[in-house]
């Protein structure tokens, strides 16, 4: 979806700068009017701008932040439940930034140390498991 | 794509430990060797993060566990070098190295005493009384093992590992009721962990099925068992651990329905058999619609580890067939 909102943006980006360019040129007209005026006679000009150009500035900001908005990545769930069930239910995968690398703050399942207990590895029995591992020709279920 | 080296590795696969520890070399060479730690450091732009620490001790259990002996004693050099022999934490990553390089028993009992030396010293090396509680239960002796963990929890009862540790220790010896107090404990400490509430609901629903079993207790665990379950879904959308659970329980259950049940009383009672049966639905629902979306690698579903998902659809699979050979 990003390049609808990239359009939207740019569209807005647009429109904006149309706007600024509608307003400057309108005060420059107004400027030599007012001077032509004085010298003419003595009748202030309205300095105010013309209700089209301000409505476009509206508009054109409406259409940038609207682009912005429908941009931004999904919100991260604030539910217990509903982040638990990404983290079981994606993995990795559901936590990764735009650019394919993996969030700096994600850290899986927290309580998963619970059972995995780091501060208590038997490592003799890991060195075992593995060379077992080995033996049997290690079947690669690595990804 | 290869596991963080952030995160501690002592759930990985052996593909995925073997892949960690490959990339010691690289790791290794890319890092500069010592750094110093003297205040004056701090002050200039250095490379050291906190990141590199938690680097290289997962690269050294990797390394020990692959038994890349050369690369394990190089972290642990450089861990040495930065933080001094006398840090608690360092301390256990050297013990851990020596067990590993142990070649027979005598050995094994030379490092635990070199541990009951240490914690001569200093009896709250909490590191170091975790290294001899899981070097004494490796060396199978499990009764010590308990009470020294009973002893570490006596001077530091908020350790939710370490009840969890004793929880495990007590239900390899087939002492349910104790493993599932201690594992009450882990869940006072940390009552949102859904894994934790999935764990006691197996270690309820173990004690129900052991063998010579009281008709009371066997109520009340398997009453319990539904609850630790149901909480662990409740806790975390979509979870297959917990659904699984809640199958093998309600269709336990459902299957002895046909025995008369003693009227039992209190919050342990179990739930009537239509609210047995509406989970019991509900559980095979979400295990289906889990294995059809996991198989088909749905994106947003591939987050579930294979084997769990296979002995799901076994679980169905089996309970299909029995329900087509009740038809017949």
């Amino acid at each position: 979806m990003t390049w609808i909102s990239k359009t939207i943006t740019a569209l807005g980006g647009l429109l904006l700068a149309h706007a600024c360019y509608s307003a400057q040129e309108h005060s420059s007209l107004q400027s030599f009017r007012a001077t032509a005026a004085t010298l003419a006679s003595s009748t202030p000009a309205a300095a105010s701008l013309p209700i089209d150009i301000a409505i476009e500035t509206v508009v054109a900001t409406f259409i940038i932040v609207l682009g912005l908005v429908t941009g931004t990545r999904p919100l991260r769930p604030i539910q217990w439940r509903v982040w638990a069930g990404k983290l079981e239910r994606e993995g990795v995968e559901g936590f990764m930034g735009n650019d394919g690398e993996m969030n700096r703050d994600y850290v899986g399942n927290p309580f998963r140390s619970l059972e995995t207990r780091p501060g208590f590895i038997d490592i003799r029995k890991q060195r075992k498991e593995f060379a077992n591992w080995v033996k049997s020709g290690g079947r690669s279920e690595a990804k | 794509m290869a596991p963080s080296l952030l995160h501690p590795p002592s759930q990985l696969s052996p593909g995925e430990a073997l892949q960690l520890s490959q990339q010691a070399p690289t790791v290794l060479q890319n890092s500069p060797s010592t750094i110093s730690s003297s205040p004056l450091a701090a002050l200039l732009p250095s490379s050291e993060t906190p990141d590199l620490w938690i680097k290289y001790e997962n690269l050294l259990l990797s390394c020990l566990r692959t038994g890349d002996e050369r690369a394990a004693h190089q972290c642990l050099e450089r861990l040495v070098a930065r933080f001094g022999n006398d840090n608690e934490r360092v301390m256990a990553l050297k013990g851990l190295v020596q067990e590993a390089d142990a070649q027979n028993n005598g050995e094994l009992e030379k490092i635990l005493k070199e541990y009951d030396q240490i914690l001569g010293d200093n009896n709250t090396n909490i590191p170091i009384t975790k290294r001899r509680i899981a070097l004494l239960r490796s060396m199978d002796r499990l009764p010590e093992a308990a009470s020294s963990l009973v002893q570490l929890l006596g001077f530091s009862p908020t350790d939710a590992e370490a009840w969890s540790e004793l929880a495990d220790i007590y239900l390899v010896q087939g002492m349910y009721q104790q493993a599932i107090y201690a594992m009450e404990e882990v869940l006072v400490l940390a009552p949102n962990a859904w894994n934790v509430h999935a764990r006691l609901g197996e270690m309820q629903y173990m004690a129900a099925t052991a063998p010579g079993v009281a008709s009371g207790t066997y109520e009340k665990s398997m009453a319990e068992a539904i609850k630790r379950f149901s909480r662990s879904i409740e806790l975390c959308d979509d979870y297959l651990r917990g659904y699984y659970g809640l199958k093998l329980v309600t269709k336990k259950l459902l299957k002895d329905a046909g025995k008369p049940a003693k009227e039992s009383e209190g919050e342990f009672s179990l739930p009537d058999s239509k609210t047995v049966e509406r989970l019991n639905e509900l559980a095979t629902a979400k295990l289906s619609e889990i294995i059809r979306r996991s198989t088909a690698q749905e994106r947003g579903w591939r987050g579930y580890d294979k084997l769990e998902v296979a002995a799901a659809r076994e679980l169905l699979v089996e309970e299909a067939s029995a329900a087509a050979a009740i038809e017949r």
